[in-house]
């Protein structure tokens, strides 16, 4: 083991290959995924997809980790900020750096291992998902809004990640058509695209501790499905109660229920078909309720 | 050229419950994965499993070489699937040990010879073989347009936990 890594030894023998041949693709690297980008590459993953449009404009700087005043002036691509900022911490990163909205890429998803979105919109989110899951590529999603409450505002968030053939982000009731058509109207309503740096941060930490877990598990329970909402008001992210609902009762979902029993390395697996109400994603077959 | 190889661990966890299913006489069990592929940039495919094929009991037939092998019936099945779902379809069969397994001499001669039948339904698509150990896996895929068939780099089973094997580039 790498003496980088010495001091996440418990992740297993094998997590620096492991997270050393991981291909992870990050879109959007503002608040939320300029914190993923740092804090996978202190964790020693090597290879990176970074997709975003923008640039580092002075409004960033409230929370854009890794960008300076300087790249504010300069306006500098905001995937070359994080670049920047991960081969500093590892020269030997390897980051695919792709300025433009993630639509004209999507092609490039197609390799990943993992894929995180940090976007702004209900609508790229679903979009997103749905080509991950196309492609058998989980999916983690970040968020937080910030909404006007009485007394004062409300901050708020949420982690999930949406693995092929499990429990997608409408099944879990994140995203709804209202949502999706409400959005433009709604959307900010403390300011334009309210956003601060720890909020950002404890998100985007939860994030890559579902990662991680993923791919080096340092304990047995594996959960193909999360959901974590981050009250930011008071401080705790906790399991979203809707997840909860769904794994206490037989709530209809897109796709099917599982229970699974490790053996041979891989999962045995016995299914029960619930009612769908919509189509799971190609290759999928079945849902995980942990 | 890359080749990454993907299926979920559910799908997964049918085919080691199909295959480990003792029969009459044959020592082991085969079946075909339907599968659908997609480019990678720069160069290169991912092979997707979409779903799983058992073959059936009466469709073994003994063989004095090699004790058992599947009879024309099974790739008629296997082509009809190719031609009505627009798949690839990939053999599938299970090495009961741990590690990296390979193709025996038998495997690759068998599958070289029903490889090219795929093609007679779905000509422009890849097809191929799968083999798997008790932890891990090697494919083989034939595209129309190469004589020679290309190695799975990557192999990836999509689940809770995740994993990925890939090859020594």
């Amino acid at each position: 083991m790498k003496e980088r890594l010495k001091r996440q030894s418990f992740l297993g023998s094998q997590s620096d290959r492991i997270l050393g041949d991981c291909a992870v693709t990050i879109v959007g690297l503002g608040g939320g995924g300029s914190h993923i980008a740092q804090q996978l590459t202190h964790l020693g993953v090597t290879k990176f997809l970074l997709i975003d449009p923008d640039r580092v404009e002075e409004s960033n700087l409230n929370r854009l980790v890794g960008a300076t005043a300087e790249d504010a002036t300069q306006k500098t691509q905001k995937t070359l900020t994080a670049s920047r900022l991960m081969r500093g911490i590892n020269p030997r990163v390897h980051a695919d750096c792709l300025d433009g909205k993630w639509q004209e890429f999507h092609q490039f998803l197609r390799g990943s291992d993992i894929v995180f979105g940090c976007l702004d919109t209900y609508r790229d989110r679903y979009e997103l998902e749905i080509t991950a899951r196309r492609y058998l590529v989980p999916y983690i999603d970040i968020g937080m809004d910030v909404n006007e409450v009485e007394g004062g505002f409300s901050v708020s968030g949420q982690v999930i990640l949406s693995m092929p053939g499990c429990l997608c982000m409408r099944c879990l009731g994140f995203l709804r058509d209202d949502l999706l058509a409400r959005e433009v109207e709604n959307y900010g309503a403390a300011g334009g695209r309210p956003q601060v740096v720890w909020a950002n941060g404890a998100l985007a930490s939860a994030a890559v501790a579902v990662f991680t877990q993923l791919f080096t598990p340092w304990h047995g329970d594996h959960r193909a499905s999360v959901y974590l909402e981050y009250d930011g008001n008071n401080q705790t992210v906790t399991t979203s109660n809707r997840l909860l609902h769904m794994r206490a009762s037989s709530v209809p979902t897109s796709c099917t229920s599982r229970i699974s029993v490790t053996r041979f390395g891989f999962q045995k697996t016995l299914e029960k078909r619930l009612p769908g109400f919509c189509k799971p994603a190609s290759g999928a077959k079945a849902v995980s309720l942990h | 050229m890359r080749v990454a190889f993907k299926i979920t661990r559910t799908l997964l966890g049918h085919v080691f419950d199909d295959l480990n299913r003792p029969h009459p006489f044959a020592a082991e069990r085969v079946g075909f994965l339907s599968c659908r592929v997609g480019e990678l940039k720069p160069s290169g495919w991912i092979v997707l499993a979409y779903d799983f094929h058992q073959v059936a009991d009466g469709d073994y037939l003994r063989d004095r070489t090699v004790g058992a092998m599947i009879g024309p019936a099974a790739i008629r099945k296997a082509m009809q699937i190719a031609l009505s779902d627009e798949v690839c379809m990939f053999h599938v069969h299970v090495h009961g040990h741990c590690g990296q397994p390979s193709f025996s001499g038998v495997d690759l001669r068998e599958t070289a010879k029903f490889v090219p039948d795929f093609w007679h339904v779905r000509p422009h698509l890849v097809h191929g073989a799968i083999v798997l150990s008790l932890d891990s896996a090697a494919g083989l895929c034939w595209h129309p347009q190469y004589s020679k068939p290309f190695q799975f780099s990557d192999l990836s089973t999509v689940g809770a936990p995740m994993s990925v094997v890939r090859s020594v580039e």
